[in-house]
């Protein structure tokens, strides 16, 4: 059972006895083409989609950005703008919605569609309180009278999960964490007991232990609820944990379906092997992780026609003469298992490469650290005084970053975990000087750096380069690209313009870019090209340490295994320290040589990654391992969840951080006496800062794999 | 292709040609375009063009209506009204694009620098901004035209002078406002990640507000310029027609507008020559604002 709890199971069981006989899918969509004329050019987003949605299925649709996921669940629901032209037919309970007038259409979303999308805060509306929100809905579509809207509003918000709902219908949606919201959001979407509902990324933007909380509540729905589930997602680990079927969509073409072992045990499709092999897994304990592989190129643009050859054959390492001249057609492969391949018994995942080790560790672990952080604490204030310019601040500071202490050897990997809120980037800005820290010390190879940017001088300026979360900001839309490379060149190297330029061509090959394109506005490159030149202007200094501040969450899996193997290479033969921060322990167990997790500013464990990520582990890690989403749907589940936020503190605090959401939670003393700094005595500089002995850890997490003692009980 | 054309003002007028065939492509361009065109037309070679000196006398066709002799008409001093509108475009245009690039520029440099430095600084700035934005614009050219009409140039002839100070009042009015819009587009623009790699790159201050900020403040700009431009013409004809402008016996739209009030009942062309003359140049400017704005929303020839 899921740890979701729920008491009663009201209503919502209760499957609709109406409808067409049992064989009839609840959703057909079958060779569905959808071309938008736009002003800016006619935009195929979905050349050639088929999939099929049962009664109590989940069909977890799959594909990096711009395959056209999201406009076959808007199709769905036909939810198509009037300049989109149509191809292809889409049938609900065997009725083709084209045919269906206006009112009838409005009739089917309501009743019996329902839509869940991304961001839960943008699904809500901010100026009501929920309750309001959801009685609305019944009222208006069910015919309620208010006060059967008010029970009911009750009954569905504890069915999905909300522990508290008398006080939740009270609530602002701005009062409620994101999983609060996209639950709500959710509830809303059975209000009215829908036959299919469609997901959209619903849990893309939140961290993952929410991510893990609102999986867990899909999951439950499937059995409780007997609706066709169409859950859209680029996360492979994500979709292996909810679906029964999946289909993989690439270049607005379904290339690939099979129930979800299958697919993930034994792929048919060049491409899905691809995407398996691009996302970093866990190697068996004492191996080195192998080096990723990656899908080179990026997806076909949607104004591209190929009519007569398969879209994949040019990023295929299988593809011949036939995949060029002539289109695939969907064939089935196998028990129900489709792919639209030539060639679907060659697939295998050495197609992509021979799983070479990764980098050979050189760095020498007994060197002096190159970068050292002593006691850093980084306070923000409001900037308010009591009396506008002058006076006490009005409001005490947000405690960001509290007594931190790390150092980083040469040529080694810092990875920096925690969920959003924990101050991970706070540490990345202190660092490269963008936020002024309010004590402590930060040392650069051996000498102190000043706390802002602006009063450090050139030589720290080049030592130590910044690569941020999003490669479109990274660079100045209105200037060529060469600008930002020939400037960090210039400035740092002292080089003329002449040579700055042949040393920026140089530059952008060897993050396999072309020299040609130095002239080309920013706005010509996809977001795995524009962060590889991003990267190229931070090493153009020849730096020392470069802080990676979520540089890959933005890219798509393929693009982010290459991103990540460029980082690879260019360590091994650069010199070169990183500093990476990102809120996938994935991302980070491939590469990273140590870990330093963090919760709400404080340090809560640190060491080797293969210690960190192993027994014994600080509760928070065990957590947050225990949400992260793997794409294996055979994995063993422990469940660990955390409700709730990482808490903001204003005030000094003489307890554990955690202790508000620890699992783990041994008693008063975690409110009232900071957690000393254990140290493993097996592995030398594997500290936990927890009131647990480390042995009686070791004991708790090796005993109870599956089900992690208490659950977060009170709050659900 | 392009380097068998080397004259660089080829080069450098390419630009502005490709704006203006986009421009053509818009209803509001079609209008507007040629109304500006027919003003700056004027404005250049107008004084060259009068069928009569503009300050002759012609004492027994005194307010009469359009005719042969007179294609708009007479004013109270019977001098033709065609001469006076041909003769006065000159001044006003080059005083309200003078007045507006003055304004814009100062404005913008005082709001973009303000902004990306911030604190203490940006609080100050910004209240001073305030104080003048407190009054409003008419009132506040009023008191910078009488103010600067108590000053004396040296070896500047008076009629020019009078001019350097219309164009003062206007970048005076402009610059808190162009100020206020350009400092809250860099507060935004100013914590994007390239403005942050700059940081990191050690660049001076005025590098970033000017390379990095100033372009990509480039959309806002382009709006403000078209709303500032036409409010310059609408200003300074306030100006004239409170008898702040040009000094007769210069013509002056506003101030003719102005004379015209008393015998509105006589002869409604000598109100309406100059308001007329006033009115197509702010719709041209407005017309052919609004045209660029679509223009760039239109479908590109070709994809990228």
């Amino acid at each position: 059972m899921t740890q979701v709890q729920i008491t009663q199971m009201p209503v919502l069981d209760a499957p609709g006895t109406v409808g067409p006989a049992d064989d009839t899918p609840l959703l057909e969509i079958e060779n569905l083409g959808v071309t938008f004329y736009t002003p800016r050019g006619t935009v195929r987003a979905v050349r050639n989609a088929s999939l099929t949605v049962r009664r109590g299925e989940v069909v977890g649709i799959v594909g990096e950005s711009g395959c056209g996921k999201s406009t076959v669940a808007f199709a769905a629901l036909g939810y198509l703008p009037g300049t989109a032209e149509v191809e292809g037919s889409v049938r609900f309970e065997g009725q083709d919605i084209s045919e269906l007038s206006e009112p009838e259409l409005r009739d089917l979303r309501g009743g019996r569609v329902a839509m869940v999308y991304q961001d839960p805060a943008t699904s809500l509306n901010p100026t009501m309180r929920v309750g309001p929100q959801l009685e609305e809905v019944l009222r208006e579509h069910l015919d309620l009278s208010q006060h059967d809207a008010q029970e009911r509003t009750l009954e569905l918000f504890e069915s999905v999960g909300l522990s508290d709902p008398e006080r939740v219908v009270e609530s602002y949606p701005h009062e409620l964490s994101g999983g609060m919201q996209q639950r709500v959001v959710i509830a809303m979407a059975l209000a009215c007991e829908p036959r299919l509902l469609v997901m959209d990324e619903p849990t893309t933007g939140l961290d993952v232990t929410t991510e893990a909380t609102i999986l867990d509540l899909i999951a439950d729905l499937k059995e409780r609820v007997n609706a066709g589930i169409i859950f859209v997602s680029h996360n492979l680990g994500v979709i292996a944990r909810v679906a029964d079927r999946v289909v993989v969509m690439y270049s607005g073409e379904t290339v690939e379906q099979a129930p979800v072992r299958e697919i993930f045990k034994q792929s048919r499709h060049p491409y899905t092997a691809g995407l398996l092999e691009c996302v970093p897994r866990r190697g068996a304990a004492g191996e080195g992780t192998p080096r990723l592989r990656s899908i080179p190129g990026s997806v076909l643009s949607a104004d591209e026609i190929a009519e007569s050859e398969c879209l994949f054959a040019s990023r295929c390492p299988l593809a011949t003469g036939q995949c060029s001249s002539e289109a695939p057609l969907m064939r089935s492969v196998g028990d129900s298992h489709e792919a639209r391949c030539f060639f679907p018994e060659q697939v295998r995942p050495e197609i992509w490469g021979d799983a070479e080790l990764r980098r050979p560790r050189v760095s020498d672990p007994n060197a002096d650290p190159l970068l050292k952080v002593n006691d850093l604490e980084v306070f923000y204030s409001s900037g308010r005084k009591k009396y506008l310019l002058f006076g006490p601040p009005a409001d005490p500071p947000v405690r960001a970053v509290v007594n931190v202490n790390f150092d980083v050897k040469p040529k080694r990997t810092l990875g920096i975990v925690g969920e959003s809120g924990s101050g991970k980037s706070t540490i990345a800005r202190t660092i490269v000087g963008l936020t002024p820290k309010t004590g402590g010390a930060i040392d650069l190879e051996g000498r102190e750096l000043a706390a802002l940017v602006e009063d450090r001088d050139d030589e720290s300026h080049a030592a130590l380069r910044m690569v941020f979360q999003n490669p479109t900001a990274s660079l100045n839309p209105r200037l060529p690209i060469h600008h930002g490379l020939v400037r960090s060149l210039r400035r740092f190297s002292r080089l003329s313009k002449e040579e700055a330029k042949v040393a920026a061509g140089d530059l952008m090959i060897a993050v396999g870019l072309e020299p040609e394109h130095l002239d080309r506005l920013p706005t010509e490159f996809s977001g795995g090209q524009q962060q590889r030149i991003a990267l190229a202007a931070a090493f153009a200094a020849d730096p020392a340490m470069i802080v990676a501040d979520e540089a890959v969450s933005a890219l798509d899996v393929s693009v982010q295994a290459q991103v990540l193997n460029l980082l690879a290479d260019r360590q091994r033969e650069d010199d070169v320290s990183y500093i990476f921060i990102t809120h996938d322990l994935a991302v980070v167990r491939y590469v990273s040589d140590e870990i330093l997790v963090l919760y709400a500013g404080h340090i809560a464990e640190m060491g080797e990654t293969e210690d960190v990520l192993t027994t014994p582990s600080h509760p928070y890690t065990e957590a947050l391992l225990s949400a992260a989403p793997t794409p294996d749907p055979s994995a063993e589940r422990t469940r660990i969840r955390l409700e709730g936020d990482v808490p903001t503190l204003r005030e000094a605090f003489s307890g554990c951080s955690f202790a508000g959401r620890c699992p783990r939670k041994i008693g008063d003393i975690c409110d009232q006496q900071a957690p000393p700094a254990q140290t493993d005595t097996a592995r030398p500089g594997h500290v936990i800062h927890c009131h647990i002995p480390v042995q009686e850890l070791a004991i708790l997490q090796r005993s109870e794999p599956g089900a992690a003692a208490r659950s977060n009980g009170a709050n659900g | 292709m392009e380097a068998s054309k080397p004259i660089w003002i080829w080069r450098w007028a390419r630009p502005v040609r490709n704006e203006i065939a986009l421009l053509l492509r818009t209803p509001s361009g079609r209008i507007g375009l040629p109304l500006i065109a027919l003003h700056l037309f004027i404005a250049i070679v107008g004084p060259s063009l009068t069928p009569y000196p503009h300050t002759e006398f012609h004492l027994e066709n005194r307010l009469e209506g359009p005719s042969l002799e007179f294609l708009l008409g007479t004013d109270q001093f019977g001098r033709d009204l065609l001469s006076r509108i041909l003769s006065g475009a000159t001044s006003i245009i080059t005083m309200s694009v003078l007045g507006s690039t003055f304004g814009i520029a100062i404005g913008t440099a005082i709001g973009i620098a303000s902004g990306y430095k911030g604190g203490i600084v940006d609080e100050v700035v910004m209240r001073i901004m305030d104080g003048f934005m407190s009054f409003p614009g008419l009132l506040l050219a009023l008191l910078v035209a009488t103010m600067a009409r108590e000053l004396e140039i040296p070896l500047m002839s008076a009629q020019f002078e009078e001019k350097v100070f219309i164009v003062i009042t206007i970048a005076v009015v402009f610059i808190p406002r162009v100020a206020r819009v350009l400092r809250s587009a860099t507060l935004t623009i100013k914590e994007l990640e390239f403005v942050q790699s700059a940081r990191l790159r050690g660049e001076p201050g005025w590098y970033i507000v000017f390379r990095e900020i100033l372009p990509n403040t480039a959309p806002v700009l382009g709006v403000e310029a078209s709303v500032r431009l036409s409010y310059a013409i609408l200003l300074a004809s306030s100006l004239g027609f409170l008898g702040l402008g040009v000094q007769p016996p210069s013509p002056d739209w506003g101030r003719m507008i102005n004379e015209s009030r008393q015998f509105i009942t006589t002869s409604a062309t000598f109100t309406l020559v100059p308001a007329l003359a006033i009115a197509t140049l702010v719709i041209g400017i407005n017309l052919v604002a609004d045209g660029l704005r679509e223009a760039h929303q239109l479908p590109k020839e070709t994809p990228q």
